[in-house]
């Protein structure tokens, strides 16, 4: 068993500051029960002078300017549960360390990765894209592991880490998950921290009989937790079969840089959690709360299965941009569902063959994301003698019927030419103007739909010099109709 | 001078008489005269080309389909904005494959210009064919540069009356109908202004070269008799 403690330090900040597209606007978290003092402020806040633990009238004498935030816990259980199902694209075995850690079970993931450099580099990187920051450690049992994180010990797995595990100090052990004997606990360590034990090795000094006499029990079965010398069973985190998570704005804005910098925030997870399920998704919906009014909501259609950030984030450029927002956001919304299996593109030897179809998808995606769906069309032929009704205009993702197209080579006549411009609609026109070149072809078709035509069509040319499509109608009321341009 | 001129190594001085440089790449235009008239010997493959014509239909997607017909597979014929159908039948006939063709219609002259340049600049379509309603001089610069950067050859239809219009494209062609078929007036190229135009002559729906030896002047269509007027 190997473990990779994912610890978020500053959990309760960056459920703000991960949107925030603008570094410098200075922030400030407080706690929700006590509003007096601040809990944890950003660099900006930090550089005109803000502290944690100040108290919140002299921050704000400071920096008149500070945006101060309630802490919320309950956002920030979310985010640790968003890290989880992002950490699925390490490995399948996570649990949850509330309230501010991930464990991770790397043990059968360090062949694929390579290493386990790698893994911690790709998890700091990828927690960046989030807009989190993270320290990590690694540790044969879960509670090292985190205990490691927490004090920002570099990579202990190897052999010493028993060493290692012996200099932390022991109030580390506070910060440990058992909400049942915390208080058992707190009372142990006071004991322990009047007689002088500062770190885990001076415990483990003391005469242990006489230690778990002095009710220091749930101190020595967390030590041995860490240790490995009793049994430290975890709950699996399940990740959802929904995607949704929300992302809190620190300050409300209708500005569509700073909506797409938070949005990226959001794609990147769900791209992670995608990458988890092999999946890919062909829409998402991407909510934008508003303070007073319901939600706005984007749908971002794909044409085809995708699960890579950058091909959401220039879809939603698309949208935004043109979108008129009927006022401020103050949080996003991501949510995706039927996620779809994605079959992996393999590249040749080259690279090539997949990129250019990839891209021909993407731009198809971005004309659509603008303009709508309507205004990107593709053309197939219709097998139908009738010239107006020989063709159609199909969905630009649709694939074109492959079997008709055999049969319209029989129909299209390839003696008997077509315009290649073709009017909406025939107009009428002044024969005199117009010289035949070629010999009738009668069309007469359509008796079981009631648009009969009976029609002789020509190739002429008109007084200007264009070559023309025209036809003579043989029902009443008869006359000569332009049809095409031969261009 | 001439003779000095003779002595240089080939490509060191450039002369007024001689054609540019090939562009890095041409693609071939499939009639020959115009080849020999442009530089490199056919179409540049990433620069803006204006195509400026009255009105459509007078041979102008002919004009085209040589090219199209030889476009490469996994990527779009993008036709931005036409001014009429494309009519299928007629494209499947001429060898085009329907399956990459991209028709957009944008909804406004803002959209028209955003359309063609991301389709230029994507990289991901062969060809893009656009009918934009009106252009200035800026908004053709980055389309020159879109073109250029991604290598896809844009071309633009524009009207007659914007010959005017300085313009950042390499190649301006005017076309005209004639009697027998289209001229192409090469208005703008890299290397000295053409002498004469080129003809191109109808040969039942598709363009053909004028056979080498000196057509006999054709009959005009119109000096046929008349068809009566019917009904």
């Amino acid at each position: 068993m190997l473990w990779l403690a994912l610890h978020l330090p500053a959990l309760p900040l960056q459920i703000f500051t991960r949107g925030l597209a603008d570094p410098s606007i200075p922030i400030g978290v407080i706690d929700a029960s006590r509003r007096t003092r601040i809990l944890a402020v950003n660099t900006a806040a930090r550089t005109i002078g803000v502290f944690a633990g100040q108290a919140l009238s002299a921050a704000q004498a400071i920096a008149p300017n500070l945006r101060v935030q309630a802490r919320q816990t309950e956002r920030e259980t979310a985010l640790l549960a968003e890290v989880a199902c992002w950490a699925g694209r390490f490995t399948p075995r996570i649990s949850l360390a509330p309230p501010d850690a991930v464990l991770l079970e790397i043990s059968g993931s360090l062949r694929l990765f390579g290493s386990l450099g790698i893994i911690e580099q790709q998890a700091q990187d990828g927690l960046a894209l989030l807009g989190i920051q993270a320290r990590t450690a690694c540790a044969p049992t879960p509670l090292a592991a985190s205990w490691f994180a927490r004090c920002g010990q570099a990579s202990a797995a190897g052999t010493d880490w028993l060493a290692t595990l012996d200099d932390l100090p022991l109030s580390i052990l506070d910060h440990t998950e058992a909400p049942s004997a915390s208080a058992s606990l707190s009372s142990a360590l006071e004991l322990l921290d009047g007689l002088g034990a500062r770190s885990i090795g001076a415990v483990r000094a003391l005469p242990s009989a006489g230690l778990s006499h002095r009710r220091g029990q749930a101190v020595t079965l967390l030590i041995a937790r860490a240790r490995g010398e009793q049994a430290d069973p975890r709950t699996w985190f399940e990740p959802p079969a929904r995607f949704a998570h929300e992302l809190a704005l620190p300050e409300p804005t209708d500005h569509s840089e700073a909506l797409l910098f938070a949005a990226r925030r959001l794609f990147a997870s769900l791209a992670a959690w995608l990458h988890a399920r092999h999946a890919a998704i062909d829409h998402c919906r991407l909510l934008l709360i508003h303070e007073s009014q319901s939600p706005t909501t984007l749908e971002l259609v794909l044409g085809h299965p995708a699960n890579d950030e950058s091909h959401l984030a220039l879809i939603a450029r698309e949208r935004l941009t043109t979108y008129a927002l009927p006022g401020e956001v103050c949080a996003l919304r991501l949510e995706a569902e039927h996620s779809l299996t994605h079959g992996q593109l393999t590249e040749d030897l080259f690279g090539a063959a997949g990129q250019d179809r990839n891209d021909a998808i993407r731009l198809l995606d971005r004309l659509r994301a603008r303009l709508g769906k309507d205004a990107v069309r593709r053309l197939s032929t219709v097998s139908d003698h009738r010239p107006e009704l020989a063709w159609q205009t199909l969905d630009a993702s649709a694939p074109l019927p492959r079997a008709p197209l055999d049969k319209d080579k029989a129909l299209s006549f390839p003696e008997r030419r077509r315009p290649v411009w073709l009017l909406p609609e025939p107009q009428p026109i002044n024969p005199q103007q117009f010289a035949l070149l070629s010999d009738a072809e009668r069309i007469e078709s359509g008796w079981w739909d009631n648009s009969d035509i009976r029609r002789d069509y020509y190739l002429a040319q008109h007084k200007d010099h264009r070559l023309c499509w025209i036809f003579h109608q043989l029902d009443p009321p008869g006359g000569w109709y332009l049809q095409g341009y031969f261009a | 001078m001439a003779h000095v001129l003779e002595r240089l190594p080939a490509g060191l001085v450039w002369q007024g008489s001689q054609l540019a440089p090939p562009p890095s790449t041409t693609l071939a235009t499939g009639f020959a005269t115009l080849d020999r008239a442009l530089p490199g010997g056919g179409w540049p493959a990433g620069a803006l080309i204006e195509l400026l014509t009255e009105r459509p239909g007078i041979g102008e997607l002919a004009l085209l389909l040589p090219l199209m017909q030889q476009m490469a597979a996994e990527r779009w014929i993008a036709w931005i904005a036409p001014p009429l159908l494309p009519y299928a039948p007629a494209l499947v006939s001429a060898g085009l494959p329907l399956q990459r063709l991209l028709l957009v219609q944008p909804a406004s002259v803002a959209e028209t210009l955003w359309a063609i340049r991301q389709a230029t600049a994507s990289g991901s379509c062969a060809l893009v064919l656009a009918w934009p309603a009106r252009l200035d001089t800026a908004a053709l610069r980055r389309l020159q540069l879109a073109a250029e950067e991604s290598a896809t050859p844009l071309f633009l239809f524009r009207t007659f009356s914007t010959a005017r219009q300085a313009s950042p494209a390499p190649l301006r062609l005017g076309l005209s109908p004639t009697a027998q078929g289209l001229q192409i007036d090469i208005l703008k190229r890299r290397g000295p202004p053409a002498a004469h135009p080129i003809h191109l002559v109808w040969q039942g729906d598709t363009l053909a070269e004028v056979a080498e030896s000196p057509p006999r002047p054709q009959q005009d269509p119109h000096d046929t008799p008349r068809l009566a007027r019917a009904g």
